[in-house]
């Protein structure tokens, strides 16, 4: 394997590595290839969480934030990470620290204490931006680099709302993905795997549990994740694929949950981008760990390996 | 004392004016100075902020201040009576009135200057209101320092004004409408009726503007083409008016009375029989019967229609378009000349090389009247315009529910040709929008046309409800709150509320209204057949350069600017051009047509006056200090400044009826030889004296 290109500082955060441990190692593997190496971002606390933590006690906030992006700079290295909400609590602090003095020395006065000052010297990058912006690999590169095209299979994408929303507060490098309403690049991620894009109805809406929803009201939270499972069955796609794994554990989870509370039953697999990638560039699903989905990923394999 | 003193506009500047300028300078600063110092109560408006006895007190102080006097209402007919008395019993060689703003009253007190004796331009004016009492209005103290300070400045200019003379300049009897929609149909129409020749230049192959697309007119429900119509007729059959279709204006040079206007006549590729005749082609040129249409292979979407029929290479918008004459679109046409075939070897109408021509026209005057275009809503994405086929806007509307529109009348859903049984109206779409990413003012007759949108479905489509997501219903107008009761009492249902966003049920084509219902609180989730946007309005996309071309500020957001929003709102800065329309600003039917008449009444007045007087704050070149070094020719904005040979050598001229005394020039003349008239160096230099040295000159 050649250099490569790219060196990012890979922040984690937490249900990927606990609860989905596929989704971390097939976007280490799979970016690889592309030219991409991501390098653990090591003694990274939780981002912390957007909802949970943001709505209580916002310098608590920016200062944990904060201290994740202090690791990153003394690594000299961007951020690359894989979850809407880690993108919404780093990304967001990293811009608001970057143009806010008065915040920006809060926030050192408290970083002080662990002998820490921040900076302002790195960026913040989703994952999924990285695969779609031609800069660090683009969409023609993740095409070339499928070896098990996933032929046949209708896939539906669910965005997640951090990543894009709220739009005034986002500065994506690609024009594409500003379009936040109606967005179809990652349509575009998926058509390059082989497989086919499916829209439908209400896609923008949000999984139901961000912003603390999940943990304070689970009913309600597996109500709204429920009715776009109604949505999806009525387009009949062999899959959904999320960039959020949060959203995957709502989806995923949640149809045990829906099933339990509600007595209705989807069967439908759930897999991170980064899994299909990994699918579709030749690696085993043990190896991506799908065995550990709460729903069943063998129905979709079968269409595909 | 004043002499009017004829200038042809074409003629050199003056020479007398202009040797006279350094001597006189001379001659006043020897002259002993007395001012007189009137400070205004403006009723409560400055005295009430001000101590006014401590400030006369501080004024009698002042070098060469022979009287001071305060009154309650300087400008009333008392005050001014106060000024001619002191200007008269005290010898009184200036005048200085600290009250409002000059944009108000400047002339007022000019005329009260004259009226004692004087010049009128031994006038200046100390503006202690809106830049001092409105402004520190709990600041007693501060503010009566600031009006000395305000004074003191003023006398020391007044000290040094000299005797101004304006310029009178003849005015071509012929005036320009720009644009031919309601506004500069009505506009060139009462011109013309008031004797004036008019040439009405319209960038669109035919005349009627956005008015003719419109089906019907709230909130008397008559049919716009019909009322339009005759007036259309009339505007093509007037003597006085010389109507130019498919023309821009290309240029234009000079100033109030005598404006030298270069219009382009784009390529018709089709002769007006005027044209054909004076080619040697009698009897022939274009007579409107369409057989070249017929025959024409070429297919493309028809704008009058917004898109939503066809038209051919060769076309006419519409049945009733007024010049009847066919225009080449040269984007598509493919040459093959079929056209030329069919129209005949007797009209001989079509002339597939026809080149662009220019036309020189002079006028006294010009109207701009350039109208306005729809937003592009599909910039809110929330609401899927151009995305979901049955999201449509109010202009779409118009031509669907028109009985001469594609579809003859019948409202239909465009995915599938069904008639909707439940229309959603959005209004504020994208109006009344702070987001960056719409336009911030109101556009004023959304809601007025959407209601008698509510009335025509629920009148033509039984079992139609028509809901209506509105922030305020804005029903301003004459009769217009009846109406909104009366659509209210046929059924059409209102929500008040903004709509967050639309989507579309992939299946039915049915659209989902998301919005807040604010009166009950609670979220609103309605499932739509059509959906119709009440686009906002923003100026046309051309009407920059038109602005430009006239020397035409504009505001913030685009539209034209008006002299004064209150009591010159056909005006503008520029003299001699008027707005009429919603090019100044979103206007219903009513208010164009009333604007348009109040520009056509402005823009006359010069024209039957026969000449305008030009303030006299030109430049004038002091000839002995002049190096004839010509940097400030080409600084000059309005191109009033030449190089002439005078006694072997290069010196500067001034062409006094061009010059708008901006003081560019002046400014910047490494030699100090440029004088302006009114604003002269040693006046400025004299209040900056006074202002930095306190008085202690």
């Amino acid at each position: 394997m050649s250099e490569a290109k790219h060196k990012f500082a890979f922040y984690l955060g937490c249900i990927a590595p606990n609860r989905y441990p596929g989704c971390e190692s097939a976007s280490i593997k799979a970016m690889k290839k592309l030219g991409v190496e991501l390098v653990p971002l090591k003694g990274a606390s939780c981002c912390p969480a957007p909802g949970a933590f943001g709505s209580i006690d916002l310098n608590v906030f920016y200062a944990m934030a904060a201290r994740n992006l202090v690791l990153a700079e003394q690594m000299k290295m961007d951020i690359a990470l894989l979850c809407n909400g880690c993108y919404k609590s780093i990304w967001e602090v990293n811009h608001k620290l970057k143009h806010n003095k008065d915040l920006r020395d809060g926030v050192n006065e408290v970083l002080k204490e662990i002998d820490m000052e921040y900076k302002g010297t790195i960026n913040v990058y989703h994952t999924a931006e990285l695969l779609y912006n031609d800069k660090f690999i683009g969409v023609d590169k993740v095409r070339d680099s499928v070896t098990n095209p996933l032929t046949g299979a209708r896939i539906a994408v669910h965005y997640g709302c951090h990543l894009t929303k709220p739009h005034k507060d986002r500065e994506f490098e690609k024009e594409v993905m500003l379009n936040t309403e109606h967005p179809t690049w990652m349509e575009e991620l998926v058509a390059a795997l082989g497989a086919t894009p499916v829209e439908y109805r209400n896609k923008m809406q949000c999984c139901g549990a961000g912003g603390g929803v999940r943990g304070y009201d689970i009913v309600h939270a597996l109500d709204i994740a429920n009715e776009k499972l109604i949505n999806l069955k009525e387009v009949k796609v062999d899959a959904l694929t999320d960039i959020c794994p949060f959203c995957q554990l709502q989806f995923d989870r949640g149809q045990i949950e829906i099933k339990e509370k509600f007595g209705v039953s989807y069967d439908l697999p759930v897999l991170h981008y980064a899994e299909l990638l990994g699918l579709a560039q030749g690696m085993s699903p043990q190896e991506l760990g799908l065995d550990l989905h709460g729903i069943s990923c063998e129905p979709f394999l079968q269409k595909v390996l | 004392m004043e002499a009017k003193k004829e200038v042809k506009h074409e003629a050199p500047a003056k020479q007398e004016t202009k040797m006279q300028a350094p001597a006189t300078v001379s001659s006043t600063t020897k002259q002993e100075a007395r001012i007189g110092v009137f400070i205004c109560h403006c009723g409560t408006n400055i005295a009430g902020s001000m101590d006014i006895p401590a400030v006369q007190e501080y004024a009698k102080t002042i070098p060469n201040v022979a009287y001071v006097d305060n009154y309650k209402y300087m400008c009333s007919m008392p005050g001014q009576a106060v000024i001619n008395k002191a200007i008269k019993d005290n010898k009184l060689t200036g005048v200085v009135v600290a009250a409002c703003s000059p944009r108000l009253h400047e002339p007022t007190f000019r005329t009260a200057t004259k009226e004692g004796g004087l010049n009128p331009f031994r006038f200046e004016m100390a503006n202690i209101r809106e830049q001092n009492s409105w402004v520190h209005m709990h600041d007693q103290q501060g503010s009566t320092e600031k009006a000395k300070d305000a004074i003191r400045i003023a006398v020391a200019k007044a000290s040094l004004l000299q005797d101004l003379f304006p310029k009178a300049v003849p005015v071509e009897k012929a005036a320009m409408v720009v644009g031919a929609g309601v506004a500069g149909m009505q506009a060139a129409l009462d011109l013309a009726n008031a004797g004036i020749k008019t040439y009405l230049i319209e960038s669109s192959p035919s005349i009627g503007g956005r008015m003719s697309q419109l089906d019907k007119t709230f909130p008397t429900l008559d049919c716009s083409q019909c009322i339009l119509t005759p007036k259309m007729v009339d505007v093509g059959r007037a003597p006085n008016i010389e109507l130019m279709t498919w023309s821009e204006v290309d240029a234009v040079e000079g100033y109030i009375g005598n404006f030298d206007v270069t219009i382009r006549k784009k390529a018709r590729g089709v002769l007006t029989p005027a044209e054909a005749e004076a080619r040697g082609i009698v009897g022939g040129g274009c007579n409107g019967c369409g057989d070249c249409e017929v025959v024409c292979p070429v297919v493309k979407p028809n704008d009058f229609e917004v898109g939503m029929k066809p038209r051919k290479a060769i076309y006419i918008n519409h049945p009733q378009v007024v010049p009847l004459i066919y225009t080449i679109d040269w984007n598509s046409c493919i040459k093959c000349g079929l056209c030329v075939t069919a129209c005949g070897p007797e009209k001989k109408a079509i002339d597939l090389e026809q080149k662009d021509e220019f036309v020189k026209v002079k006028v006294g005057t010009a109207i701009l009247a350039t109208g306005f275009d729809i937003f592009p809503v599909e910039k809110k994405a929330e609401w899927g315009y151009k995305k979901y086929e049955n999201v449509i806007t109010s202009l779409e509307f118009e031509r669907l529910i028109c009985a001469s529109g594609p579809t003859g009348g019948h409202l239909v859903r465009p995915s599938d040709g069904e008639t909707p049984k439940r229309v959603a109206f959005v209004l504020c779409a994208a109006s009344r929008d702070n987001t960056g990413n719409g336009k911030p003012y109101c556009s004023r007759f959304c809601c007025m046309y959407s209601l008698k949108h509510a009335h025509q479905i629920i009148e033509k489509i039984p079992g139609c409800t028509p809901y209506i997501f509105y922030m305020d219903i804005r029903s301003f107008g004459k009769m217009y709150e009846e109406f909104y009761y009366r659509i209210q009492d046929e059924g059409a249902k209102f929500i008040r509320g903004r709509v967050a966003n639309i989507l579309e049920d992939p299946v039915t084509k049915n659209l989902h209204v998301h919005a807040d219902d604010t009166l009950l609180d609670r979220p609103v989730d309605m499932d739509v057949d059509l959906v119709v946007l009440a686009a906002a309005v923003q100026p046309m996309e051309d009407t920059n350069r038109t602005r430009k071309l006239f020397g035409v500020s504009c505001s913030m957001d685009g539209w034209l600017l008006e002299a004064h929003p209150k009591l010159n709102p056909c005006g503008t800065t520029t003299a001699g051009v008027f707005l009429a329309g919603v090019c100044q600003g979103p206007k219903d039917i009513p208010d164009t047509v009333a604007s348009a008449e109040g520009a056509a009444s402005a823009a006359s007045i010069p024209i039957h006056k026969g000449e305008v007087e030009l303030e006299p704050y030109f430049a004038m070149c002091i000839e002995e200090k002049c190096a004839g070094c010509g940097m400030c020719v080409n600084l000059c904005p309005y191109s009033a400044l030449a190089l002439v040979e005078k006694e072997g050598r290069q010196v500067m001229q001034v062409t006094e009826a061009k010059c708008k005394g901006c003081g560019t020039c002046g400014g910047f003349c490494p030699g100090g030889a440029i004088w302006m008239n009114h604003f002269a160096t040693p006046q400025i230099v004299a209040q900056i004296d006074a202002f930095l040295l306190g008085g202690e000159q």
